[in-house]
């Protein structure tokens, strides 16, 4: 998961980023099957098949589809080069095992590593919502953020709480929904999908 | 009963206004329903006045402020939907919309209102969560209502924006909701059962998770650096939208953050949450102040407006004590006088068509009941006396000047640079000379009546608080 966070920051296709994020959503949702087989809860299974649904299989490819149908290769440029892409991300990636931040990577001890992973790809995809300026990016980095929040409740063991299950089957399902559309909007009203040509908002 | 009656009455009316084919039918559905919602909203009101709290199986309960939060969101929702009919109308008039836009209006308004309700009521932070992400989603269509360029852009800003903010509030509610896992305690949380089970909660991770919700949901709240979407939403949704925006979505972000703020308290003492709350307050104050005074369109001096207005009351709840009473009243003035402003900007939308301050001459002598109505409200809301925000603002710095007069002197130096500020357009839009072209003449009584009913409402609240809500936001005081 925190590769392909890596990969989106690096990727030059938007094909090849929306993969990786199919690839993402599905680590997690092997995760959440994990947890589905040590506590047979239902409800568990169910965020299983609506993140295979919606996230592993429907999300990229309303993605793709987009990007074939307006001929969106190529993903447009970044705030920052990609030398000091790398460096933030190294840097976002140590704040994360920082010692400071340790009592959230000591919610379950045996855990550590993986919670300090998921906080830094919670760092991370915030830095790809910001540092690209291509509107498919900023969705896909908003979805990794969701997905590096998932993983960090099911390696803090949270998984069973049924209202974040819902919260996250709520999640899912409509902002998806909702920023494809607009996504769809932005393109129909300014033929691309590169944000920073949104300028009419000067005053 | 009658929190399950207000959401059921808003959610049908949503789903009747996609079915019904006659505009007038749509109109009189939404004002029934938020009339309904009003009177719903008032016993529950009472209710709590009396027994201290309203609960309705296990997902509802309603404490003080919530009843107070219900009451603002029913009554300028109430107010809304009225002034909503005849400015669609207006509009509609002036082939800017259709039949189709005005059905999305009135269906997306009702599951705004409903998604409100469901935030303040909701007794799961979980709940409460996915409620204010609901009225993201449902205000984004609202944004960008008119479809065009600049209206998609502030929409999807907006969408960005409080979608980070959100995740963030989300990551910050699972990590309270440790506490109650180390009990082995699964399935829902409620906020009773997280206060609880606060004595187990890691004052590093209470901290952490206090920053999370605090960053999360003021954006929502649209506190400084958060408050990016704020100008830009306001200023291309709807007037009457802005007027919720401003007057009811933002007492209920706060409300959240304010529950959040009392489970800190109980983890680690008061200290952090209101140096926190002080820092944002201060900060939202001086932004706004700075940005006022070259603001060019009278839409986003609103929404600066409203980030000041967040500010004071993050400072309120920052300073505590007696001043918790007066961020509750200046919360309560602040929705209702938003309501003014937005609908009297309405009316010179409709008669100038621009927002442009520079585009707006002489407004007194074009629309003079809406001129008078819109200059009531910026005395009111810069805190002009005697009005009731005048003596909010007061009590708030009074508390801060003993507890901490630097930033009590700043928020007050700030607070007279943005009624300079605000005063510097009012003179140009309302006392300048009015164009030869313009026609003289309000576009409505429907268009002045709602923004003066809740004008009445604040002098009168300035003056005299009903024993009711008096003993409402004394509750506030002792439980915040």
């Amino acid at each position: 998961m925190f590769l392909t966070i890596i990969f989106l920051h690096l990727s030059k296709k938007n094909l090849s980023a929306s993969i990786a994020y199919a690839i993402q959503s599905l680590v997690i949702m092997l995760f959440f099957l994990n947890s589905f087989f040590e506590t047979n809860n239902l409800t568990i299974l169910l965020v299983v098949f609506l993140m295979l649904i919606v996230k592993v299989v429907l999300a990229p490819l309303f993605f793709i589809r987009l990007l074939k149908k307006n001929a969106l290769a190529f993903s447009v440029s970044t705030y920052l080069n990609t030398p000091l892409t790398i460096l933030s991300i190294a840097i976002l990636t140590f704040i994360a095992h920082y010692q400071k931040f340790s009592p959230l990577t000591n919610i379950v001890p045996a855990n550590q590593d993986s919670l300090s992973l998921a906080l830094s790809a919670m760092f991370l995809s915030l830095l790809l919502i910001i540092n690209r300026k291509g509107a498919l990016s900023q969705i896909l980095g908003v979805l990794s953020l969701e997905n590096s929040i998932v993983a960090f409740v099911i390696f803090a063991g949270l998984e069973q709480n049924t209202a974040l299950q819902i919260g996250i089957l709520f999640n899912i399902g409509i902002w998806i929904l909702i920023a494809t559309i607009f996504m769809s909007m932005i393109l129909k009203h300014f033929g691309t999908l590169n944000v920073s040509s949104m300028n009419n908002l000067k005053d | 009963m009658e929190i399950i009656l207000i959401i059921t009455t808003l959610i049908i009316t949503a789903l009747l206004n996609i079915l019904i084919k006659r505009r007038f039918v749509i109109e009189f559905f939404s004002i029934i329903a938020s009339f309904v919602v009003l009177f719903e909203s008032v016993v529950i009101a009472l209710k709590v006045s009396i027994s201290g709290v309203y609960s309705q199986f296990f997902f509802f309960s309603v404490d003080s402020l919530g009843a107070i939060v219900m009451l603002i969101i029913a009554c300028v929702g109430f107010i809304t939907t009225i002034y909503s009919v005849q400015y669609l109308r207006q509009e509609t008039a002036k082939g800017i919309i259709g039949f189709t836009r005005v059905r999305q209006y009135f269906v997306l308004l009702n599951i705004f209102l409903a998604a409100m309700f469901l935030a303040v009521a909701a007794n799961n932070p979980v709940f409460a969560w996915i409620a204010i992400e609901t009225t993201t989603l449902s205000t984004a269509f609202l944004i960008s209502f008119y479809n065009k360029p600049s209206a998609i852009e502030a929409a999807w800003k907006y969408l960005i924006i409080n979608s980070i903010g959100l995740l963030l509030g989300f990551s910050g509610t699972l990590l309270y909701s440790t506490s109650v896992i180390s009990l082995g305690e699964n399935g829902f949380v409620s906020w009773q059962s997280l206060m609880a089970n606060v004595a187990h909660l890691d004052p590093l991770i209470a901290k952490i998770a206090f920053i999370f919700v605090l960053i999360g949901y003021g954006t929502k709240v649209g506190l400084v650096p958060m408050h990016t979407w704020k100008p830009d939403a306001y200023s291309k949704a709807p007037n009457p939208i802005g007027a919720l925006l401003s007057g009811a979505l933002l007492p209920v972000a706060f409300i959240v953050i304010l529950k959040f703020k009392n489970l800190t308290d109980a983890a680690i003492g008061p200290q952090f949450s209101q140096n926190l709350l002080i820092i944002f307050g201060i900060l939202s104050i001086a932004v706004a102040a700075l940005i006022m005074f070259n603001v060019r369109n009278y839409k986003r001096s609103l929404a600066y407006s409203s980030i000041e207005n967040a500010g004071v009351m993050a400072l309120g709840f920052g300073f505590g004590g007696l001043a918790i009473f007066a961020a509750t009243l200046h919360l309560m003035y602040h929705s209702l006088v938003k309501g003014v402003m937005f609908f009297t900007s309405g009316n010179l939308l409709l008669k100038y068509n621009s927002s442009k301050i520079k585009n707006i001459k002489g407004a007194l002598g074009v629309i003079p009941f809406t001129s008078v109505l819109f200059i009531a409200g910026f005395l009111i809301v810069t805190g002009v006396p005697p009005f009731g925000i005048f003596l909010t603002k007061m009590q708030i710095l009074s508390v801060g000047i003993q507890i901490n007069p630097i930033i009590t002197i700043i928020a007050l130096f700030f607070m007279t640079l943005i009624f300079i500020g605000f005063l510097k357009h009012i003179i140009s839009m309302f006392f300048s000379r009015k164009p030869e072209n313009i026609e003289v003449g309000e576009g409505s009584i429907w268009l002045i009546i709602p923004p003066l009913t809740l004008l009445v409402t604040i002098i009168i609240l300035s003056f005299y608080i009903p024993p009711f809500l008096y003993r409402l936001i004394n509750d506030v005081v002792s439980h915040y």
